[in-house]
This record gives C-alpha cells, structure tokens and sequence, in this order.
C-alpha cells in the first residue's frame, strides 16, 4: 500500500532559535563553572588561569541565557507569571526558580573567588580601578565562603542541566526527544563547548599558557569521547532494537536524506576536533576552540529546530527556514552581541592577566 | 468582511441547529438537548471517516467562528490519496484537538494556563498564557500552534463559547456530510455513546494513553499514527530539509 498526502498543513517551529541560544549559552555557562571550581575553589594552582577563564565565560553565559530564554516566551513580560502561577508538576516550572538561583550563586562565586585579584588591581585613581576596589569590599581572600558559594552554584548549576534535560525529554509527542541518552548528550556537549570557549577566551585575553591549554584539551578529549559514547550507544539501541523508544526516536528521522547528512555532519564535528587534540597542528587550540563551540551549538540547532521540523502526524518534514529577523538570525546574531559587550565588561573590569601573574601573593590563600 | 460574514455563520447556525434538533439518528443531536440539568456531560465527538468528502467546510467555518489567524488551524481534514494494488481511493481524516482524558498538554504546562474543564474539554486560559509553547510540543497529535495575533497557544475548544450556548460546533454544524457528531459520552443515549459503546471506534495514537475524546469510525489503522506516505504536495520546493 502506498499513500500520498494530498493536503495537510505545515505546523511552525514555536521554540525557535531563542531556545537554542538559551540551551546552549546555559550548558555552557555550568559546564563552563564546573570547569573552574579546580583552579577557583579547590586550591589547584596550576589552574588558576584556567579555571579563571573558565569562570569569565561562565559568567557571560550565564548573564546572557536567560535574556534568550525571555526572548523565547513570544512576549517576555510575561515571565513574572511562572512565578504568581506556578505548575510545579512541570519541569520549565522548575526552571524558572533554579535559574536565578544558579545565575545568583554564579556571581557570587565569582565574586568570592576573584575580589582579591581585584582589589589587587585596583590600586589606582582611575575609574576602572576605583570600581573594582568598590567591587572587592575589601578583597580579603575568602577560600571558605568561595567554597559554600561554589557549592551552592554546583546544585544549582546540576540543576540546570537536569531540567534542560528533562525538560525535553519528558517530550514523548517528539520521539527525537523522548530519550533518556538525551540530557547526558546535552551535558557532553555543553562540556566540550566550554572547553572550546575557555580556550578562546584564554587567547582573546592573551592569557594562554601551556598548562591551562592542558587542563581545557584534557577536558575537551573527555566531553567529545563521552559523547560518541553515548552517541554510538543512542544509535546501537535503535538499530538493534534493544529500546524500543530508542528505535522509535531512530525511526523518526533515518529515513531521510536531510537527516543522514546532519548524521555525517555530527559524526565529523565529534571526530575532527579529537583528531586536532591528537595532531596538535600548529594554532591548534584557536580551531579546536571554535570547533568545540561549533559542536555544542550545532547539537541543540538539530535537536531543537531540526527536532520541530520531524511532522507529528504527517508525512515527510516540515520546511524551516532561518528568519532574517529577530525570530531568526537576528536574535542569534543579537544574543551574540549581548555576550560580547557583557564579555568586555567583564574583562575590562578583571585585572590584565599578565599584570595579575605577577601578583600571586594576592591570590586567595588555600 | 469577516464580522459580517461571522454573523451570516450564526444566523445560519441557528437555523441549522434547529433543523438538527428534528433531524433523525446519525445527525447531531444539539448538545442542549442532550444534557441533563442535573448532571455534567462530557463531551465527545465521533468522526465517520466514510461520510467525510474533504471539501473544508468545517475548517473554513472554525476559522471564521474561532477568529483563527492566517496559516493557522485549529482543525483541518488531512487528504491521502492511498493505493493498493491497483486500486486507489481518498481518504480523508479530519484532525482536531482530541480533548484526551489524560492530556500531555495539561502537565507541562509551567503556569497552569492549560486545564481541562468538567466537560472534558481542554482550554487555554489567554490570560495566564505566557506563550512558552511546551504544550505545543507536548501534544502528540499537533492540534496546537502559537497564535500570531495574541503570542498564546491556541486550539480547538470544541467551540465552548457555542456548546455553552446550546449550539454545537461550528465545524459539526458546516459539515456537509455528517461526518463529524457531538455529544455527550456520558449519556448513554447520545449519538456519540451509542457508536462508541459498538467497540469499532478508533482513536488516534492510542498506544500513548493519552485516552483522546475524539473517536473515528471507519479509520484505516495505518492512518492513527504518524502517516508514513509521501510527502504532501504543499512542499514548496520539493526538497527536503531542516538546517
């Protein structure tokens, strides 16, 4: 028997390219903290640098996100309602409260954990260096309150992987979704974008060294391996039919073209990075940098546009096209800007990375 | 002009429901008749897939009864042209929120906007709405879709507006052949219990429990699910993609 679909109607993408900025500049911004509560929280001195860089791009993706997210809710001064009214029976629920909580516990950690490199440099009459001595309140090491505020922000910050991921999971309408390999995936890859952007920001802030090049290859290799993990395994319980949602969620998209290229795609943005951490070729980290991020943002662009396109009842896909406008590339491009201005504001008040090697005595004591 | 034409519609409703109110079995009994004071219905509706000739009156007349935005649809009748052997027929399938007793819409959504009424039927309230569209993604049978105009989600409600006022559906009403019944599952006596209690009634995706209120008569079980057949002909470019 053979069908041919005469007449239906092609349903909009509703989380649009707002969502995916919002999950990918969240995933980065916790992977991101994570990675540098060693160097920040924990006493590890060789990743001091790291761990700093880590936390600046923390800090920008975490500040920027939830600008995204309000701008995903089609009219965003509507927010206030997921707090008179909430469903706490739903995961996005969920997230209203823990976003402000890890966002707030993201800044004060930050605070704790840098005042004293601000307080070292803010010894001038300038501005800038008035304002930092203002930020710093002193600028006494504090490794004991960096620690409860780090704790605080890893609950938090777990949280927030937690209900991004299951927050889409718990979709069983989109098969695509409805995997429980699909949080752990997100989690991989907002990993191995972290380490990208911190391998970026080290370079934009000529703050680069040999051991913080280690630290980010080290955890890039560990992400992108985890996630052919659980990619292969994702693919192995579909096609052998060991799950039967597995299958389902396989069967939904392989028998289309567009979706074994974006397969191929993926398999190449998993594989080339892993093989520049190997080779080491000569500006390296700069590539593997932008790689790692293109990675991270290209998972939630298939999962989450891709995954809308994927018709419910319907034959084939959905046709999408990328807006020009702020439902579109603008919003992508906006959302970009936002992070680069607050990524200057951070730096600019931040002490220079070389001046503030030279002053390792000002560094929180262990 | 849609206001004038919306009034044309009501006049002619009425007339309509009066006519369906002295029709025979088969027709739609008008949902006022149909409920006891005393007790809450819950309503239903039946679809005999055989009596639909897909001519969209029932979308064109919840378009202008719902005020439903340009491109968008709160029910539609879904044509396939299925062939086998060397036979081929039409099929058509009319699609609507299915009013489910156990509703993934409802749970998701993260401020409650999304309830279901004693009735059965599931509403949005506009007003708690924050047009985060979860429920959109969560429903299984795409019968929801952000409306343009108000930034909420939007669905059919079994024109409640209209069955609080003693009518039925705008899209019952329009239909041409009788293919779409109204009615109270709960009284054994209505239309839709009868065919529904003859056990040869479909509902679409049941295997995901969702329990929908909307039942098919005459459904094909290839067509309950995600239709796997070739793409539809409204593909602008004829290509495939995504990204």
């Amino acid at each position: 028997m053979t069908i041919l679909e005469v007449v239906n109607v092609s349903r909009d993408v509703t989380w649009l390219p707002w969502a995916v900025q919002y999950f990918f500049l969240v995933g980065l911004s916790v992977a991101g903290f994570l990675l540098s509560l060693p160097g920040l929280a924990f006493g590890a001195r060789s990743q001091r640098g790291f761990g700093r860089n880590a936390l600046i791009g923390a800090l920008a993706c975490g500040l920027v996100a939830p600008v995204a997210l309000l701008a995903d809710l089609h009219q965003p001064g509507r927010f206030w309602r997921f707090y008179t009214n909430p469903n706490l029976g739903s995961w996005m629920a969920w997230g209203a409260f823990f976003i402000p909580c890890y966002v707030g516990g993201l800044l004060a950690y930050a605070w704790a954990a840098l005042r004293g490199d601000l307080a070292a440099a803010g010894q001038g009459d300038d501005l800038v260096s008035r304002l930092r001595r203002l930020i710093a309140a002193g600028g006494a090491p504090a490794p004991r309150l960096t620690k409860i505020l780090a704790g605080w922000t890893v609950v938090f910050g777990l949280l927030i992987l937690l209900y991004t991921g299951m927050e889409t999971m718990v979709v069983r309408a989109r098969p695509l979704w409805n995997t429980p390999i699909l949080p752990l995936q997100f989690a991989a890859t907002a990993f191995t974008g972290a380490a990208g952007l911190t391998l970026l920001i080290a370079r934009l802030r000529g703050d680069t060294t040999h051991a913080g090049d280690a630290v980010a290859a080290r955890a890039m290799t560990a992400a992108l391996l985890a996630t052919i993990a659980l990619g292969l395994a994702w693919f192995a319980l579909g096609i052998f039919g060991l799950s039967d949602i597995h299958a389902r969620a396989l069967a939904s998209v392989a028998g289309h073209r567009a979706w074994q290229v974006t397969a191929v795609w993926a398999a190449a943005a998993t594989a080339l990075p892993l093989l520049l951490l190997w080779l080491r070729p000569p500006g390296w980290a700069w590539l593997v940098g932008l790689l790692g991020l293109h990675a991270a943002w290209m998972f939630r662009w298939t999962v989450f546009i891709g995954g809308q396109t994927v018709p419910k009842t319907g034959a084939g896909l959905y046709v999408y096209q990328l807006p020009l406008g702020h439902d579109g590339l603008l919003g992508i491009g906006g959302s970009l800007g936002l992070w680069l201005f607050v990524f200057v504001l951070i730096t600019t008040l931040l002490p220079d990375p070389v001046a503030s090697r030279v002053r390792p005595a000002l560094a929180p004591a262990e | 002009m849609p206001d004038s034409r919306r009034d044309f519609l009501r006049g002619f409703a009425a007339v309509t429901v009066g006519a369906a109110a002295v029709a025979p079995a088969g027709a739609a009994p008008t949902p006022q008749a149909a409920v006891s004071p005393d007790k809450t219905p819950r309503w239903a509706m039946v679809v005999d897939v055989a009596k639909c000739i897909g001519c969209q009156s029932c979308t064109v007349s919840c378009i202008y009864e719902n005020a439903v935005p340009e491109d968008s649809f709160r029910t539609i009748v879904s044509t396939y042209e299925v062939q086998e052997g060397d036979r081929a027929a039409m099929v058509m399938l009319p699609r609507l929120c299915n009013h489910c007793a156990d509703a993934p819409c409802i749970p998701v959504c993260p401020v409650g906007a999304t309830f279901q009424r004693a009735d059965g039927i599931v509403v949005v309230d506009a007003d708690r709405c924050v047009g985060c569209a979860y429920c959109v993604q969560a429903c299984p049978y795409d019968a929801r879709f952000v409306n343009h105009g108000t930034q909420k989600a939007d669905k059919c409600t079994f024109c409640a507006h209209r069955v609080e006022a003693g009518l039925l559906p705008a899209c019952v009403e329009s239909c041409v052949g009788g293919a779409r019944i109204f009615g109270d599952l709960d009284d054994p006596k209505s239309t839709v219990s009868k065919l529904v209690a003859k056990g040869d009634a479909k509902v679409l995706k049941p295997e995901l429990g969702t329990r929908p209120h909307v039942f098919y008569l005459g459904l094909d079980d290839r067509l309950t699910g995600k239709v796997e057949g070739e793409p539809t002909l409204w593909h602008p470019t004829g290509r495939e993609t995504h990204a």
